[in-house]
């Protein structure tokens, strides 16, 4: 029972992580229909900068990681008005090369600036345990993951759903004709989707590393770009709830139900890329997405 | 308040428009009528800012050719597409919200209100999906989103389109009213002949990318050339 | 731009052009092999840049995946990220088989090509269901396995775990090649002004070794280009390419899509392991680190460099991916660049932006760039009408050529007169 219960804690929390990674990719997907490789790896970039900011310049943990979240998102405002503008929205294919070039640069640019030996990062929450359940800790770690997924989510769907700019973002995501037709300015409006996925990108890889048994390094969150997707189509790769609940699947399928079968712990990956082909054979759409309907 | 003259465009390598006269005074309602492929949802995607042009499109005396269609949005003019164009994840009213989006004064609740009188079925759904309400009532939400932003010039592209007979009627009626009320010039492209000109000062027949016809609406509906162009011959 | 010359296909006149064209190709071969069979390297701005055969085969190990990749992606239009899984297990079934049960390379293919087909056409299954982004997302998700599952305990003894497998590249010369690489190693170097390229006296054995293997690929990429070509205008092939151009258009037209996707996987998985058997078999060793999914994405890069929907295309894009990242971090010294950055992984920094680049500026690749500036001096024109009927695959898409292509001024084997299409691309 101990074991079940650690074993549920960490779900959730590598869950909540993979959620929040998971909502970045679903901005970008609402907005655009792509799916951004190169999130990962620019979650990463901002994770780095958030421990320059925090270990090098001295500042407070939570400052660092505002900080890195907008420097952040003005490096993905400026993506996307450089790299992804220039392009025929309707046309996949360059785009998402374009996305993973981003991929390979952003990965060794932090590998030349940081070399790959891993690195310290700010503690981001108190260390120590929660709740002790007969054997099973419940961290403060782990509570500080889910907490923040969940203020995320909140946050980004007041955003959407109470302001002007959230409404553009979905009128955009909707019928991006229309939007044109109502007079709203689609490149800034996808620019600032952009901007956000950067930001909130930051705060997942900056939660995952945060946790005192992983390190920070340029290689980290390349696996964590496949679960984090996984759980974004899981949940429709167009619904932010839905990148929680698909995050929380991806935890469990992976520190749960692993565990509990003979498959290795170290495929779990494999076993996450399962479940996700599983899903996506029987609703292609995820589980909470909106059909897509092609037209000849 | 419009004025057009040799107005081309197209998408891309194919060009549609070739060379385009016509105009819109201050109050009126006018048709462009055509057969499939004459160009008339060109000629209204040429208008509000969506393709590329050439050619002059004067509104209100300043020149659209080349602006974008953000700008011409605030510039006054209104378009509401072919096939409605309605956000359908978005609830009705936040499709109204979204046709008031470039207005900065605070009367937009109002002006939701106004609508919800003229077109009660949107009140009665106002939270619903707008992917859920049928085509005539996605039809009326299109207008009422195209006149929140308050247009001095309302593009209509074949609003019958794909609607039952009673509801066209119906909706022509309205817009009708919407034009006596309001004052709101109104250009309306369509090829039921005889519904739009039933309620049009003036009319233009559209051929293949040129205007053929022009003239009063009542003389328009007994002429020759209405069935001549209508049916193609 | 005026054309210069002006040839038709299928006349004697053409056909006398793609002889030389194939000529010229295997003397400048012949002249490489012989000038780097050595482990040679040039010297440029103080480093020392290593250009020898052993790692221009390796490039063409990766060419051979590239060209694997040109089926799934160049011609039926879905983005595959999972070439290096099967790349990976190329090399490692035949690691294994020749290692451990002492087979032969040729044979060990016999094994290699249908388990990878095989394979392939599992994971083609998904494409099925699976459209665009999402299988980009679950191939990728699968080459990021493989790693993995080769460091598995219960695979140890066949993978050689964490360290790798090693096998003893036993690839010899036969004594009539040795024959033959001292008979034209001699007329090599008896040629004034460039003789003295080639070494003096006969090739050492290790050398010979090396110019046989190098032959045996270059041989081995000509076949699969030949054979790859040759589905591609086969009734098959067409409906491979009709799938890039619109899927649900295909399936209306009769198009077996199930047949024709899962096809394709297999086929480009299947070249996919021999590229990995390749690289094996000339590096000796495989292990868990060289067949991750960053690999994966180095092949896509080789893909769009060479140039999507091209043949030729895959050796370009081979070579580039190969010798970037070697080259790059050979370089110890640049004008301007502080010494620290030269040290990190700027050979994949630069591959990445160049990725970008070429979707800007090139996105036809390389062989597009090329064949543009060809089209200044030759015209190739069809010499009869296309077929009527047969989706093919289009010339206006953006940068991609249609199947008819061939390393540039290369010959094909003689072709039917008619029936194909012509070898110039307007690019966009």
């Amino acid at each position: 029972m101990d074991l079940f219960l650690n074993r549920l804690f960490d779900a959730i929390s590598n869950g909540s992580a993979y959620a929040l990674i998971a909502m970045a990719l679903v901005m970008i997907f609402k907005a655009t229909t792509l799916i951004n490789f190169a999130q990962g790896e620019m979650a990463m970039f901002g994770a780095f900068a958030v421990m320059v900011v925090a270990l090098e310049w001295n500042w407070p943990a939570w400052v660092a990681v505002i900080v890195g979240m907008v420097f952040m998102a003005a490096v993905g405002a400026g993506i996307e008005r450089t790299l992804i503008r220039p392009f025929d929205p309707a046309d996949h294919l360059p785009l998402v090369i374009i996305t993973l070039g981003l991929f390979l640069a952003i990965n060794a640019l932090a590998g030349i600036i940081w070399r790959f030996d891993p690195r310290a990062f700010p503690e981001l929450f108190p260390s120590g345990n929660a709740l002790t359940i007969g054997g099973a800790t419940l961290s403060w770690y782990t509570v500080g993951v889910v907490s923040t997924a969940v203020l995320t989510a909140g946050v980004l769907t007041i955003l959407l759903n109470k302001t002007k700019i959230g409404l553009a973002f979905r009128a955009v995501s909707s019928n991006l004709e229309s939007s044109r037709l109502v007079g709203i300015r689609v490149g800034p409006t996808l620019q600032f989707g952009w901007a956000l996925a950067a930001a909130v990108g930051t705060l997942g890889a900056a939660v995952y590393v945060a946790d005192p048994i992983r390190a920070l390094e340029p290689s980290v969150m390349v696996r964590v770009l496949i679960f984090a997707s996984a759980a974004a189509a899981l949940g429709g790769l167009d619904s932010l709830w839905g990148a929680i609940v698909g995050g929380l699947t991806i935890g469990a399928v992976q520190s749960i139900i692993v565990p509990y079968t003979p498959i290795p712990n170290e495929l779990s990956l494999a076993a996450a890329v399962v479940v996700l082909m599983l899903v996506l054979w029987f609703k292609p759409s995820g589980l909470f997405g909106t059909a897509q309907v092609e037209r000849v | 308040m419009l004025e057009v003259s040799g107005l081309q465009g197209g998408y891309g390598q194919i060009q549609v428009l070739h060379g385009l006269d016509f105009r819109v005074d201050e109050g009126e309602v006018v048709v462009i009528l055509g057969a499939n492929g004459a160009g008339k949802t060109t000629t209204l995607r040429a208008l509000s800012g969506m393709i590329e042009t050439k050619g002059s499109i004067s509104f209100n005396g300043e020149e659209l050719v080349g602006k974008g269609a953000a700008d011409i949005v605030r510039m006054g003019m209104a378009h509401v597409p072919q096939g409605r164009g309605t956000l359908p994840e978005l609830s009705v009213e936040d499709n109204l919200r979204v046709g008031a989006y470039t207005r900065t004064d605070n009367e937009v609740d109002d002006d939701m209100d106004r609508w919800y009188e003229v077109y009660p079925v949107l009140k009665e759904r106002h939270n619903q999906r707008a992917g859920s309400l049928s085509g005539g009532e996605q039809q009326m939400l299109a207008v009422a989103r195209a006149l929140m932003s308050r247009p001095t010039l309302l593009l209509l592209d074949e609003p019958s389109l794909g609607l039952a007979p009673i509801i066209v009627q119906d909706l022509f009626e309205r817009f009708k009213q919407i034009n006596t009320d309001t004052g709101t010039t109104m250009l309306v492209v369509e090829q039921n002949a005889q519904l739009a000109l039933g309620i049009a000062h003036r009319g233009y027949v559209l051929e293949s990318g040129h205007i053929s016809v022009s003239g009063a609406a009542d003389d328009l509906i007994n002429d020759d050339a209405i069935r001549k162009a209508y049916l193609g011959v | 731009m005026a054309a210069r010359f002006q040839l038709t296909q299928g006349t004697s006149r053409y056909r006398t052009y793609k002889w030389v064209a194939w000529g010229l190709w295997i003397l400048v071969l012949v002249l490489f092999a012989f000038a780097y069979a050595d482990t040679a390297s040039i010297e440029i701005l103080g480093n020392k840049y290593n250009l020898g055969l052993p790692r221009t085969s390796k490039a063409l190990t990766f060419a051979i995946a590239v060209l694997g990749l040109q089926v799934i992606v160049g011609y039926t239009g879905q983005l595959a990220l999972g070439q290096s899984f099967f790349f990976g297990t190329g090399a490692y079934l035949s690691a294994w088989l020749v290692a451990d049960h002492d087979w032969s390379w040729i044979v060990s293919l016999l094994v290699v090509v249908p388990v990878c087909f095989l394979l392939g056409m599992l994971f083609g299954l998904p494409a099925l269901r699976i459209r665009g982004l999402y299988l980009a997302l679950v191939t990728l998700g699968l080459a990021a396995t493989f790693p993995a599952i080769v460091q598995l305990d219960a695979l140890d003894e066949y993978t050689g775990g964490a360290a790798g497998k090693t096998v003893d590249s036993d690839l010899v010369a036969p004594g009539w090649f040795e024959s033959l690489a001292n008979g034209i190693a001699g007329v090599l170097q008896s040629l004034p002004l460039l003789g003295q390229y080639f070494g003096e006296g006969d090739p050492s054995s290790k050398e010979v070794d090396r110019i046989y293997r190098f032959a045996l690929i270059v041989i081995l990429i000509f076949v699969l280009i030949w054979l790859v070509s040759n589905l591609l205008k086969s009734r098959t092939g067409r409906s491979i390419r009709a799938i890039r151009d619109n899927e649900t258009s295909a399936a209306v037209s009769g198009v077996d899509l199930t047949m024709a996707k899962t096809l394709s996987f297999g086929l480009a998985s299947a070249i996919g392991g021999i590229g990995g058997m390749v690289y094996v078999a000339e590096l000796g060793i495989a292990s868990p680190g060289d067949f991750t999914q960053l690999l994966s994405i180095l092949f896509i890069v080789g893909l769009v460099t060479g140039g999507v929907g091209t043949l030729s295309g895959a050796v370009v894009g081979g070579l580039v991916i190969a010798f970037v990242p070697e080259w790059a971090s050979s370089t110890e010294e640049f004008p301007g660049i502080p010494e620290r950055w030269l040290q990190g992984p700027t050979g994949s920094f630069i591959l990445g932006v160049l990725l970008i680049v070429l979707m800007f500026f090139m996105p036809g690749g390389i062989i597009a760039g090329v064949r543009k500036i060809r089209a200044r001096f030759l015209v190739v024109t069809p010499a009869a009408p296309l077929e009527l009927g047969a989706p093919t695959g289009t010339e206006a898409d953006s940068g991609s050529s249609v199947t008819d292509d061939t390393p540039t001024g290369d010959a094909q084997p003689d072709e039917p007169a008619g029936g194909d299409t012509p070898d110039e691309v307007p690019t966009t």
